[in-house]
């Protein structure tokens, strides 16, 4: 079966899942202590968010451009029309949802880069001259990160033609792993960055990340099981698509195995296993920086491997009849 | 759906070219054929009836839509499909000729974000500009039918466009003009004197695929819809030759 989206197409979904995931979740921590002390004791965890969210999305943006016909055709050919013929994108609005997708995507773009210009400052904290700025930023952030994160769901969810991915719930499962991945991305970002110093402010940041993990893991888990008991519990196309993810189906295992234990199942585990006493019986939190490196990279890795499931089974399932 | 000013003038401009081309040329057409309605009726909207019936299976119509596009290696804009059904000595063979639906709702139109795809107004082809198309693949994803390609040169989109420049002057697409059996129907289905609106009326015809709600321009006369993946007929050996590269429906 021929796969018209392929590996740019799932280094995009995913890239451009983490970057809007990251700022989203950047975002909500700094306006969730309105620079108090939640802001104040979390400031990195925002600044993280901040300094991650444009890389992935420029280059997962960068990335689809080599799925485009035209950009390969003008490769082959050294034609520079073709090589900047997707600038047609922009030429026009429509109800299209890659269309309305660029825009925001282009937005998205711009806004995080002008957002982590105001964290870049070495001296940067919650109550310097820049917080109203940021505070402003991040009311925008939020909606911002949240939109690049569903409408991916959505460009894929609008088509019949697709019954694996012809789900409402599909841009839900996108935008859970999106956040999930963002939170995965500052975890693994603040366990590197921060190995020297006061073993408490560490913990504090490892400690909210990790529990925040946990909860979206559980609801992208909640997720999945709708998604596939809509699918299975139902007659004709989605019911016959989503065998591909079921026992007897070629992706069975890289969903059941990549995805789901390895990506979602062991890392949630190990991070309720060390919050839990903290949550329950206000324990300290004690990890090792290689235990989060660790479990960030799982839920990172968990995250792509969904988005490569996801992308080959819509595209090597369709409608059943003629 | 807005469209950007250089797609407009580009658009505008073959329409006004292929309208008057077909003023002029049709009202000099002898034939009486149901391209004639272009010219009196401006709500033209074009189908075609496959009547499988007449259908021999013998590729003529391919090869001639091959020829008149020089279609690349490995792509299709029309094909013929064998369904072969039963166990001996209960058993049958039909042809299924496939090409583009020019769906009244269609999805490739409804996706494409550049507006490179889109549906004529003045007669309900669906069309591609390759001039606009960026390549995406949107269109191919929702398509029903699997009848869009990426064409290697242009790195756009391409498919059956209802031979657009045979039709815009009056004369009929390729692969109606070839085929043998005359299964192939084409004209005017708004126009109820012509042959198409006539067969589509005194025939219990059907469309692929009814419940993706493309609403097709494409309609089928004793067309056999089985598919070798769904178990409507039970304990029945169903099987589909595309004679495509992609061998597999999709
Ligand atoms: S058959 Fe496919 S390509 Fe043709 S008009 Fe319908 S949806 Fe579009
Ligand atoms: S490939 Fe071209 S015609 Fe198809 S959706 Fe993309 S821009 Fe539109
Ligand atoms: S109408 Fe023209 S383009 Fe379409 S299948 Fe026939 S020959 Fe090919």
């Amino acid at each position: 079966m021929e796969l018209h989206w392929g590996l740019p197409v799932i280094i995009y979904l995913f890239l451009a899942g983490l970057g809007a995931g990251a700022l989203t979740v950047s975002g909500s921590v700094l306006l969730r202590g309105g620079g108090g002390w939640f802001a104040g004791q979390h400031f990195r965890i925002a600044r993280y968010g901040a300094l991650l969210a444009p890389l992935p999305l420029i280059v997962g943006t960068g990335m689809i451009v080599f799925e485009l016909g035209t950009f390969r055709a003008g490769i082959e050919q050294f034609d520079i029309a073709k090589l900047f013929r997707w600038i047609n994108l922009f030429k026009t609005i429509n109800l299209s949802p890659m269309n309305i997708g660029s825009w925001v995507l282009g937005l998205c773009i711009l806004f995080s880069l002008a957002y982590a210009w105001t964290f870049l400052t070495p001296t940067a904290c919650a109550k310097d001259d820049q917080c109203k700025v940021r505070r402003v930023m991040a009311w925008i952030a939020v909606p911002l990160g949240i939109a690049v994160a569903i409408y991916t769901g959505i460009m894929l969810g609008a088509m019949p033609s697709r019954p694996f991915w012809n789900s409402q719930i599909l841009a839900m499962l996108f935008l859970f792993s999106a956040l999930s991945t963002g939170v995965a991305g500052i975890l693994c970002m603040h366990a590197i960055c921060h190995c020297e110093e006061n073993q408490e402010l560490r913990a504090q940041a490892g400690y909210i990340l990790s529990v925040s993990d946990a909860l979206l893991i559980g609801l992208e888990l909640l997720i999945i099981f709708l998604f596939i008991m809509f699918a299975h519990l139902t007659i004709g196309d989605p019911a016959h698509a989503i065998a591909v993810i079921l026992p007897g189906g070629v992706l069975v295992w890289w969903f059941w195995i990549g995805v789901v234990l390895f990506g979602m199942l062991v890392p949630g585990l190990v991070e309720l296993r060390y919050t839990l006493p903290k949550l329950l019986h206000h324990n300290p939190y004690r990890v090792l920086r290689s235990v989060e490196i660790a479990i960030g990279v799982l839920v990172l890795a968990g995250g792509f491997l969904l988005r490569y499931v996801i992308v080959v089974a819509g595209q090597i399932t369709g409608p059943v009849g003629m | 759906m807005s469209e950007h000013g250089e797609g407009i003038s580009r658009r505008g401009l073959l329409n006004r070219i292929s309208l008057g081309a077909a003023t002029v040329t049709v009202a000099a057409a002898t034939s009486g054929n149901a391209l004639a309605a272009v010219a009196k009726d401006s709500q033209v909207h074009y189908a075609m009836v496959l009547d499988t019936r007449r259908c021999i299976g013998c590729h003529a119509c391919s090869v001639a839509c091959k020829t008149e596009f020089a279609v690349p290696l490995g792509a299709t804009r029309s094909w013929v499909e064998y369904v072969e059904k039963g166990t001996y000595p209960n058993v049958s063979r039909h042809f299924l000729p496939r090409l583009c639906n020019h769906c009244r709702n269609p999805q490739c139109v409804n996706v494409c974000p550049t507006g490179a795809t889109f549906k004529r107004s003045e007669d309900g082809i669906v069309v591609v500009d390759k001039e606009i198309c960026i390549g995406c693949k949107y269109c191919i994803q929702a398509c029903p039918y699997d009848v869009r390609f990426i064409h290697p040169d242009t790195g756009a989109a391409d498919k059956c466009d209802f031979c657009l420049h045979r039709v815009s002057r009056g004369v009929a697409p390729s692969c109606v003009n070839t085929c043998q059996g005359k299964a192939r129907i084409f004209g005017d289905m708004n126009d109820p004197t012509s042959e198409v609106a006539q067969m589509i009326a005194t025939n219990p015809v059907t469309v692929l695929r009814q419940g993706m709600g493309t609403r097709p321009s494409v309609f089928y006369i004793a067309a056999d819809h089985s598919d070798p993946r769904e178990t409507r007929i039970p304990n029945q050996y169903v099987r589909v030759d595309t004679h495509r590269r992609i061998q597999e429906r999709r």
